[in-house]
């Protein structure tokens, strides 16, 4: 047990506490749980760390559906891992939540209630075998390029969660981009499924970074308290600067007839985001957002009765133990 | 509102020279089923040598800010003396681990185990958590169990980065595309 300590701006020592509490930060010194924060830095950890969660569970599904369709043994095997790790993740961020006074049973009402939000990308389909490897490289290289940051946050159990994630996640990426990169010297047909998967996925992997840093209020705050450490434009830049030189040598063709190398700044400029398309897919419009949602809420309700007898066994053992 | 099973700590060990670790927690309805989700959510990759659940509020926390400033002291009733497990976090540097075991204490309450740690344990200590041995329940004692429950993930090398080794150029030499 720990005891949570949280200023309020009300507070008559809250601005001075408020310093000391920055200054921690600015040395570069982790904030546990039990140390004194704002109330505003645990809400919006609440807020970050809970949608992080439940992107891990909820990236489960489009992935999931095609373990039982993996073109090989060896493939198959390398999906359930990787499925498997993503619902370690989910636990690894739960916990890290947890520690600051909100339970799983909340976060997880909040998710299925439609009220939390996860990550947009899982509301778009896998169509295709090579979906599964398109995401492996590009939405798992998005989010490596997120977690790698987010593994430098202010708040100890958040940055180990992610240091945790991001050991286990780079096989997830590896995996991905040795089958792109096997379709993309393969047969006409893989060639073609492979840049199909790339078209379809372009968009979306750049929109996972958020919002252009201008559109984010959240950012100036989040960069203060050190609980981001980079901005999403940075981290879209460092995904760009990666993956594009190595999807062109792949012989695939990016889906953006503005994207650009800039000689000087050595940056790779993608053209104008399709953000229309991003905040109807946020606002619940998306390919698969209401099956996602159905999806959960079903596999919560068809387990109610094993997390029941569960609990009435562990009672039991409880009430005998006592006894 | 529905079922919250309770929530455990897990502690794992890597080696059998590597400290005893808090690695995170699960929620479970007893030991035995705390100890198996606790395997599939934290040893899903070499290596572990030995894994330990214990009730979350086993656990006594504070941290360095807590304890210079007074406060976090509670009244807990007494009890006989009893040997406790001391964790605790020394420094700022990345982790991806809570705690890690510094000793052992015998103490008549949580409070007391903290007192005594920071008299008798080496420092410095960023955060301590104090747990009553009895309290924790573990897998990894025997050989057999060592064999059936961690040995199998060793051999799911496709779970590691290494085994798919360099794919394709690397990104500095394809630069321009």
């Amino acid at each position: 047990m720990v005891k949570l300590r949280i200023g309020h701006p009300e507070d008559p020592d809250y601005q001075e506490r408020l310093e000391e509490f920055e200054a921690r930060i600015a040395r570069g010194e982790k904030i546990e749980p039990g140390d004194w924060m704002p109330a505003e830095y645990r809400r919006q950890l609440i807020r970050m760390i809970s949608q992080h969660a439940h992107s891990e569970v909820v990236g489960m599904h489009p992935e999931g559906a095609w373990i039982l369709r993996a073109p090989s043994f060896r493939r198959k095997l390398i999906l359930l891992a990787k499925v498997q790790d993503e619902a370690g993740h989910g636990q690894y961020l739960y916990h890290a939540a947890e520690t600051l006074g909100v339970t799983r049973e909340e976060m997880l009402e909040a998710l299925l209630s439609g009220r939390a939000k996860y990550s947009n990308i899982f509301n778009y389909p896998t169509l295709t075998w090579a979906d599964v490897g398109i995401i492996g490289w590009l939405v798992d290289g998005m989010a490596i390029k997120n977690q790698t940051m987010l593994a430098q946050s202010s708040y100890g159990p958040y940055s180990r969660a992610m240091v945790r994630i991001c050991a286990e996640e780079t096989f997830h990426h590896k995996q991905g981009k040795e089958a792109v990169l096997l379709y993309a010297k393969g047969s006409r047909k893989q060639r073609q499924m492979v840049q199909d998967a790339l078209n379809r996925w372009w968009w979306p992997t750049l929109m996972m970074a958020g919002p252009h840093d201008t559109d984010s209020p959240h950012t100036p705050l989040l960069l203060r308290w050190g609980i981001k450490t980079k901005t999403n434009d940075q981290i879209r830049q460092e995904f760009l600067n990666e993956h594009v030189p190595e999807l062109l040598d792949a012989g695939l063709e990016i889906p953006d007839p503005h994207l650009r190398y800039d000689e000087k700044t050595g940056n790779w400029i993608h053209g104008p985001i399709p953000w229309d398309e991003f905040w109807k897919v946020i606002g619940g419009e998306g390919p698969m957002n209401r099956h996602r949602l159905e999806t959960r809420r079903r596999v919560h309700e068809e387990g109610r009765w094993v997390r029941e007898a569960l609990e009435a066994y562990g009672r039991r053992r409880l009430a005998q133990a006592a006894d | 509102m529905d079922t919250e099973w309770p929530r455990w700590e897990v502690i794992k060990q890597d080696v059998p020279t590597a400290p005893l670790q808090m690695v995170g927690s699960v929620h479970a309805a007893d030991p035995e089923h705390a100890l198996l989700v606790a395997r599939h959510v934290f040893v899903r990759r070499p290596s572990a040598y030995a894994l330990f659940v214990a009730p979350a509020e086993a656990f006594f926390m504070v941290t360095q800010e807590a304890l210079r400033e007074g406060g976090w002291e509670w009244e807990a009733p007494l009890h006989p003396e009893k040997p406790y497990q001391v964790y605790r976090k020394a420094t700022h540097r990345r982790s991806m681990t809570y705690g890690e075991l510094v000793g052992k204490v015998t103490a008549q309450s949580p409070v007391d185990a903290v007192k005594k740690a920071l008299l008798e344990l080496p420092g410095p200590f960023l955060a301590l958590w104090v747990v009553p041995e009895e309290a924790l329940f573990g897998a990894g004692e025997s050989p057999e169990v060592r064999e059936s429950w961690f040995e199998p993930a060793k051999a799911k090398v496709y779970r590691l980065q290494s085994y798919y080794g360099l794919v394709g150029r690397h990104p500095k030499e394809v630069k321009r595309g």
